[in-house]
Parts: structure tokens; sequence; C-alpha cells
């Protein structure tokens, strides 16, 4: 398979378009876990770990204290 | 030392509905890795992995009070991060971006070698041994059976003449 197969075909899967044996190869390909599987550090794992907690943590935080502005509509609609 | 927390999962989406910042973090914490090393795994680039893991926890604080009625958090992550994976593909493919990387890594995943062993059984690693002693089955005759040799075989036909010869008797 070169890249332009492979875009063509990714691109038809996202949009709902692939025929049933293109969705099967995808959905394989992504159920196939066995190999190329690296075993990382307990320490690394904790980086990792807090770096993405971290970041979700900011961006809650973020956006509780920053809400983003109700439409008008929606604020009519609360009304009722 | 990192503090762990016990709380039962569905408590945590009950909270998290009603806009629980906290136990969202909890539930990321305990998704993270696994989410993140399975992207690593498909697509070997650890800040895509990492925006991956982020953004599908935060699409999940964006919608926490359209959460289903019966919502279960890991069908959730598992369709969105596999979602996200081919998503981030395509785009990588759209704007050329990397592509040496996804040759190296993504196309040989695509050979019907690789596929077929994905559709293979799972196998225990030779190296894990059964707990139990499981006696060898061996495929014995009929007579081997020390039982069978106390008790003779019933034939059905001999049964029937049997059961017929009591009847007339009566």
């Amino acid at each position: 398979m070169t890249t332009e197969v492979l875009k063509e075909k990714t691109g038809r899967y996202l949009r709902g378009e692939s025929v049933p044996s293109e969705t099967r190869q995808i959905q394989t390909w992504l159920s196939c876990t066995m190999d190329n599987k690296e075993i990382l550090p307990a320490k690394e794992k904790t980086k990792i770990e807090a770096e993405i907690v971290g970041e979700i943590h900011a961006y809650i935080a973020y956006s509780t204290f920053n809400p983003e502005p109700r439409p008008w509509w929606k604020k009519i609609t609360a009304v009722f | 030392m990192m503090s762990r927390n016990f709380t039962p999962e569905q408590d945590l989406i009950d909270k998290l509905s009603v806009g629980d910042g906290p136990a969202l973090e909890e539930l990321s914490r305990r998704y993270s890795f696994p989410l993140y090393s399975y992207c690593m795994t498909k697509l070997d680039s650890p800040e895509d992995a990492k925006r991956i893991v982020r953004n599908i926890f935060i699409s999940l604080w964006e919608n926490r009070d359209r959460l289903p009625e019966n919502f279960s958090l890991s069908v959730h992550l598992y369709t969105e991060v596999r979602k996200s994976v081919v998503q981030c593909i395509n785009s990588k493919l759209k704007t050329s971006t990397n592509i040496q990387s996804i040759e190296r890594k993504v196309i040989p995943g695509f050979s019907i070698r690789e596929l077929q062993k994905a559709r293979q059984p799972v196998q225990n690693s030779s190296t894990q041994k059964s707990r139990y002693y499981l006696p060898k089955i061996t495929n014995r005759n009929y007579e081997e059976h020390w039982w069978n040799k106390l008790m003779p075989a019933i034939n059905l036909k001999d049964l029937k003449q049997g059961l017929q010869s009591m009847l007339n008797m009566w």
C-alpha cells in the first residue's frame, strides 16, 4: 500500500463511505497491538501521565474561570 | 508518592456529569497512560499521542452535560482513540507532514501478514505456565477404561428386547 492509497482509504473511513473490506482492514490494523509494544520504566510512565493530567487540569481550570460566552439564542431558551 | 483514589468509576462519571473537575482528573489519571501507549504503538509520535489523549478528555469535559443514560467510559474512550488515530494519520497525509514516519511505521502494518496476525486468537506466551496440573488426555479405546471392564456394554437393541420381554411377562 502507498501513502496515497492510505490517504484515500482513511478519508473514506472517516466520512463513513468506505466499503466493508476497507473498514475491516482499517479496524483490523487498529486492533492489532501485539508487536512494537515498548515497555517504559515506571518513572517515565508517571511523568507522561502527570503531563497529560496537568494539561487537562489547566484546561478545566481555565474553562471554569473563563466560561465561553453563551450565544443570545441559548440565553433566551434558558429562560423558558 | 502518588495518592490513589478508589472511587468507583460510575461515581466519578456521575460527578463529572454535574461538572466536577477533580472527577475528570481522576478518570484521566486512570486512563491516560493506556491510551497514550496505544497511540504510541500506532503513530510513534509522543506529541500526537499526548495531544490525542488530552483532546479526548477535553471533549468529554465539554460534553459532560450531554452524557447518555447508560454511558460506558471504556467504550467511549476505545471508540474515540481509534477514530482520533485514523484522523491523525489522515491529516498528516493530507498536509504531507512526517510522511517518512508513516511509511516506516503505519504502511507495514497494513501488509497481509500483519493483518492476519491480528486475526489469530490470543495465545499465552511460552514463558507463562499453567498454575494447575492437568493430566495428559490420551485417546483410549473403549475397553481400556476400567469402568467399561466392570460393566458390560449396553446395546440399545438388547435393552429394547429386554423391556419387551418384561412387558410380555406381565
